[in-house]
């Protein structure tokens, strides 16, 4: 039997395992070593007992390269023309990155209100001829998620003259919301040298050592996909995602909880309902870009096992860095695994020098063995309540998503039963203190310091497709590929669109490489369009997809 | 500074009927502008979810015959419930205005309600009101109805109530639904001076609409000093609605919201729903959230008959002379049965266009030099036996309407089909119903 590998770089470790079907037949810690990514991928690798015996079958990594590029200011210029047409202000919003502005305007169905300005093309192409220094090129237009012809005339313009410019097209990314569609764009054509470098090195890499299993990435919505089908934006956030899918694959099936894993510097939280992860209804934020990338309804607090404690004499506060590992453990500060090693609720690191550390943030006249223990408490306590905040306000973002709908309101969700799944470096030490807190069951998984990598193991593909169809100007648009074509069906379709729709699902899953399983069918939404007392036609929404789960559960 | 709160609740799967203006499609082209727009995303705007209104919440404001259970109300009840989701939030001083951009409509809808007319049953604004008087403590409110039509409904809720001014500025209701809506329309016998109408003839504009705003409303609003100020905002009389015949743009609709500058607004009616809806409720939305709206513009150009501003400053002239004109003449029939006082009779009947019957009204109303004043209306279908009654006991009555209303409530049980009391003042709802007894909202 053919195994998998996953592999979660995380900000401190990265964590690896081998799975052999629902058993974990081997894990793995490293360092993670930031200025070289690959060479820490390969080193989980090697870590691991992959013998030939049990060939892989497939390596799937989550990695941090495009998330520390985007927060490091580390991607190429990419210059970006925006075709803003009338409405609200482009200043209304704060531009992490600057634009050129460019005549030309769609409205909300498609249609075009006025043409783009061949002139100003003329100008435009001699000021981006005298650029020193431009390799990429980034075009979107308000509404081009309806009618992409401005976006393509443009490029098509400056590709004659400029063959070797990388040119991006905003309708690609098909949802609605101008801004986040342009800073998507943005980045993910900043992001596609360095991804497509790390891929083909990791691909070598790997083959370099036997191994010809393909490599799948993690992505932010909790699927996962080729490497070489990935766009790359879509792999930002990808550890708090594995965490979510880690804490799925070793729970039974259709349980509700929030999923805690508490690292070295941060506390990652996530949601499960009855068995489905949450996808966020929004689009994911990365540093100061608002994006379109789907992805789960995740959180990251900025405290861990490791946060350094400050004082100023009678205080104490969690910073959000880390100095190395806890003071028990041999590191250089004070931190909450101290207080957890004290309080014998860890059952690691040196308890002399945790008691030595605790002892150090209080007055010498106070180093009472009682009131050690009542500051290690505390400190756990103010951990505690900044993670407890977090979930419940990802919590309400679930209760408070928007109906649009007479039916959602009059059905809304039903209260669930949430326990607490804890994983991560710091899980057993404070799993007591928050179930107390949140009056919840808790429970920690066998595995918790590899949990990411086994939901990078059992990750499965994710799959959606949103038609928008206009039967009386007669296009189609699919939102997650920016497909958009003309539709010949008829002009009140019933069951037609749903085997149209199931036709663009078969070609683009066929197109990635996936299997589809478990597909949902949302039902469609069907909307006449009324034209002088008549009916002319409709406009129908409907999504079919695949949501994030993984292919099985670990057995104990 | 605290956000803009929005509410968008375009009821995707409810209509009146398919080709009705009031249906599905209505806010479509609106989501897809806002979205694209990514207008939620700006850090000054908050969405807020839509909730369900109480009945108790409605029947304070409203009486429902015979009986709320008999009426189609879930759409209606989601977009009154929306508003209050609004309102509470801007009275825990979470917002600092609010838009709350629903469907289906309410000012057409009065304090009885026998069913649907101007595409209204239950009036969000009123139910609103009334709800933050009963919990926030609000005490004076000022509404500013700027939908096309006149907005009857409300003001029949508050026209014998002195601590709401209702002003509504509408094309003349010679020449378009409801009919009503006249400068000598000015409130009950408590309340005279409290509601102000304003008809406008048919082809005015962006600048009649300012110039009335300013030389008329916004003094009238600043003399009465309005702890909350609401607009129904209304969407029709821009120059594409298909309904109506305005002159009014998306930049007109951002500047009457600008010169407002009301707490909450609620969408009204409007059915231009491509040419004009994604556009004035874009505008409306940036002119609370302080946001810059110039660069909103709608696609079709202007070209409907233009009423000039000269005509329409003596038309105005002659409106204010009417209105300041107008006497109050009350008739006062002191029948057996009503407990002491002075009451005063205004008969009226009304049309439901939807469903195509009249109601007709006796409405009694108990003249009080220290309160509102009790009210105590009587509603039947014309053609039909079956009469219903209400008696509404107004916030800050004084002992002596307080114990009518009382009195009232006793004798009338079981001489009506159903009786609602609605008092206000200690927050007491009962409904009572021939078949069904009382029962305590």
């Amino acid at each position: 039997m053919a195994g998998r590998v996953g592999i979660d770089v995380g900000g401190t470790f990265t964590d690896a395992v081998l799975m052999q079907g629902n058993q974990i037949e081997d894990k793995a810690k490293v360092p993670t070593e930031h200025l070289d990514l690959l060479q820490t991928i390969i080193n989980a690798i090697d870590a691991l007992r992959v013998s030939g015996k049990h060939p892989v079958e497939q390596i799937t990594v989550s990695t941090t390269l495009v998330t520390n590029a985007i927060l490091q200011g580390k991607l190429p210029a990419v210059e970006l023309l925006l075709l803003p047409g009338t409405g609200m202000r482009l200043e209304s919003f704060s531009w992490p990155v600057s634009y050129h502005t460019l005549y030309g305007s769609i409205d909300y169905r498609g249609r075009e209100i006025t043409p783009p300005d061949q002139l100003e093309w003329q100008r435009l192409l001699q000021k981006l001829q005298k650029q020193k220094n431009l390799s990429h090129l980034a075009i979107v237009g308000k509404f081009s998620h309806r009618n992409k012809s401005h976006e393509e005339q443009l490029a098509h313009y400056l590709q004659r003259f400029m063959p070797t410019l990388k040119i991006a097209l905003g309708h690609q990314w098909g949802q609605s919301n101008f801004y986040r569609r342009s800073l998507t764009t943005y980045l993910n054509l900043a992001s596609h040298d360095i991804f497509a470098q790390f891929a083909a090195d990791l691909q070598q890499a790997v083959a370099a050592r036997g191994c010809h299993a393909p490599i799948f990435v993690l992505k932010a919505d909790g699927g996962i996909l080729p490497l070489a089908k990935l766009r790359p934006v879509e792999s930002i956030y990808s550890g708090p995602t594995a965490s979510v899918l880690g804490a799925l694959a070793q729970s039974s099936t259709s349980q509700s909880f929030v999923v805690i894993d508490i690292g070295g510097t941060t506390t990652d939280l996530g949601l499960v309902l009855s068995g489905e992860p949450l996808v966020s209804s929004h689009g994911a934020t990365i540093g100061t870009y608002s994006t379109l990338v789907r992805s789960l309804a995740v959180r990251s607090v900025p405290v861990g096992g490791d946060s350094v404690i400050l004082t100023d004499g009678s205080n104490f506060a969690l910073a959000n860095y880390r100095l190395g590992p806890a003071y028990c453990l041999g590191g250089p500060a004070p931190t909450p695994t101290d207080a957890m090693c004290y309080l014998k609720l860890a059952n690691y690191g040196d308890y002399n020098r945790a008691e030595e550390v605790l002892a150090s943030l209080l007055q010498p006249d106070k180093r009472s063995t009682f009131n050690i223990r009542e500051l290690a408490s505390s400190i756990l306590e103010a951990f505690v309540e900044r993670i407890v905040r977090e979930i419940h306000k990802l919590q309400q973002e679930w209760q408070n998503e928007p109906a649009y709908k007479v039916w959602g309101v009059l059905h809304p969700h039903e209260s669930l039963n949430f326990h607490l799944w804890i994983s991560g470096g710091g899980a057993q030490g404070i799993a007591s203190v928050l179930g107390e807190r949140l009056h919840s069951p808790v429970r920690v998984g066998k595995y918790p310091e590899v949990s990411n990598a086994i939901g990078a193991a059992m990750a499965r593909p994710t799959f959606s497709c949103t038609l928008h169809l206009d039967t009386v100007l007669k296009r189609y648009r699919v939102e997650e590929t920016g497909e958009q074509g003309p539709w010949q069906g008829s002009k009140r379709p019933h069951q037609e669109v749903d085997g149209f729709l199931t036709e663009i699902v078969q070609r683009e899953a066929g197109e990635k490489g996936i299997d589809i399983v478990d597909l949902h069918k949302e039902p469609f939404d069907f909307f006449p369009i009324v034209q002088g007392l008549q009916t002319v036609g409709q406009i129908v929404r409907g999504a079919f997809h695949v949501p994030p789960g993984v292919i099985g559960r670990v057995k104990e | 500074m605290k956000p803009t709160g929005i509410l968008f609740f375009p009821a995707f799967d409810w209509s009146l009927g398919e080709t009705h203006p009031e249906r599905e499609e209505r806010l479509l082209y609106t989501q897809e502008q806002l979205l694209e727009e990514g207008i939620l995303d700006l850090p000054n705007i908050r969405q807020y979810s839509p909730g369900l209104a109480p009945l108790a919440e409605v029947l304070r404001t409203q009486g429902i015959f015979p009986s709320p259970h008999a009426h189609e109300l879930d759409a209606h009840l989601i977009a009154a419930g929306s508003a209050l989701v609004l309102g509470e939030a801007w009275a825990k001083g979470e917002i600092r205005n609010g838009f709350a951009l629903v469907r289906p409509p309410g000012h057409h809808a009065g304090a009885t309600v026998l069913g649907n007319r101007g595409f209204c049953t239950l009036n969000n604004e009123g139910i609103l009101v009334n709800f933050l008087r009963a919990h926030y403590g609000v005490k004076k409110i000022a509404i500013i109805d700027t939908d096309v039509h006149h907005g009857n409904g409300t003001q029949d809720i508050f026209y014998h109530d002195p601590n709401v001014l209702f002003i509504s500025l509408h094309q003349d209701g010679r020449t378009l639904y409801p009919g009503s809506g006249f400068p000598h329309e000015k409130g009950g016998p408590n309340a005279w001076g409290q509601t102000l109408n304003i008809p406008l003839p048919p082809g005015t504009g962006d600048e009649g609409f300012q110039y009335i705003l300013e030389t008329w409303i916004l003094p009238k609003i600043q003399e009465f000093s309005p702890d909350l100020i609401i607009n129904s905002a209304g969407q029709d009389n821009h120059f594409t609605d298909p309904l109506a015949s305005m002159n009014v743009t998306a930049q007109g609709y951002a500047k009457i919201t600008d010169m407002l500058k009301p707490d909450l607004a609620v969408l009204e009616g409007g059915y231009s729903i491509e040419g004009a809806l994604p556009y004035v409720n874009l505008a409306i939305l940036l002119a609370l959230a302080g946001e810059d709206f110039s660069n909103v513009r709608e696609t079709e150009q202007l070209r409907r008959p233009h009423i000039p501003l000269k005509t329409l400053k003596s038309y105005g002239f002659e409106l204010t002379y009417e209105y300041k004109h107008t006497q109050p003449q009350w008739t006062v029939r002191n029948e057996l049965h009503l407990p002491a006082g002075e009451w005063v009779f205004i008969p009226h009947s009304i049309y439901y266009d939807t469903d195509g019957f009249q109601e007709i009204r006796h409405d009694r109303v108990r003249r009080c030099q220290n309160c509102g004043g009790t009210v105590y209306i009587e509603t039947q279908r014309s053609l039909e036996k079956k009469k219903y009654a209400l008696v509404r006991i107004p916030f800050q009555a004084c002992p002596e309407c307080a114990q009518a209303g009382y009195d009232l409530w006793d004798y009338l049980i079981g001489r009506y089909q159903a009786v609602l009391l609605q008092d206000q003042l200690t927050n007491r709802t009962e409904f009572w119903h021939i078949d069904q007894g009382v029962t305590t909202y």
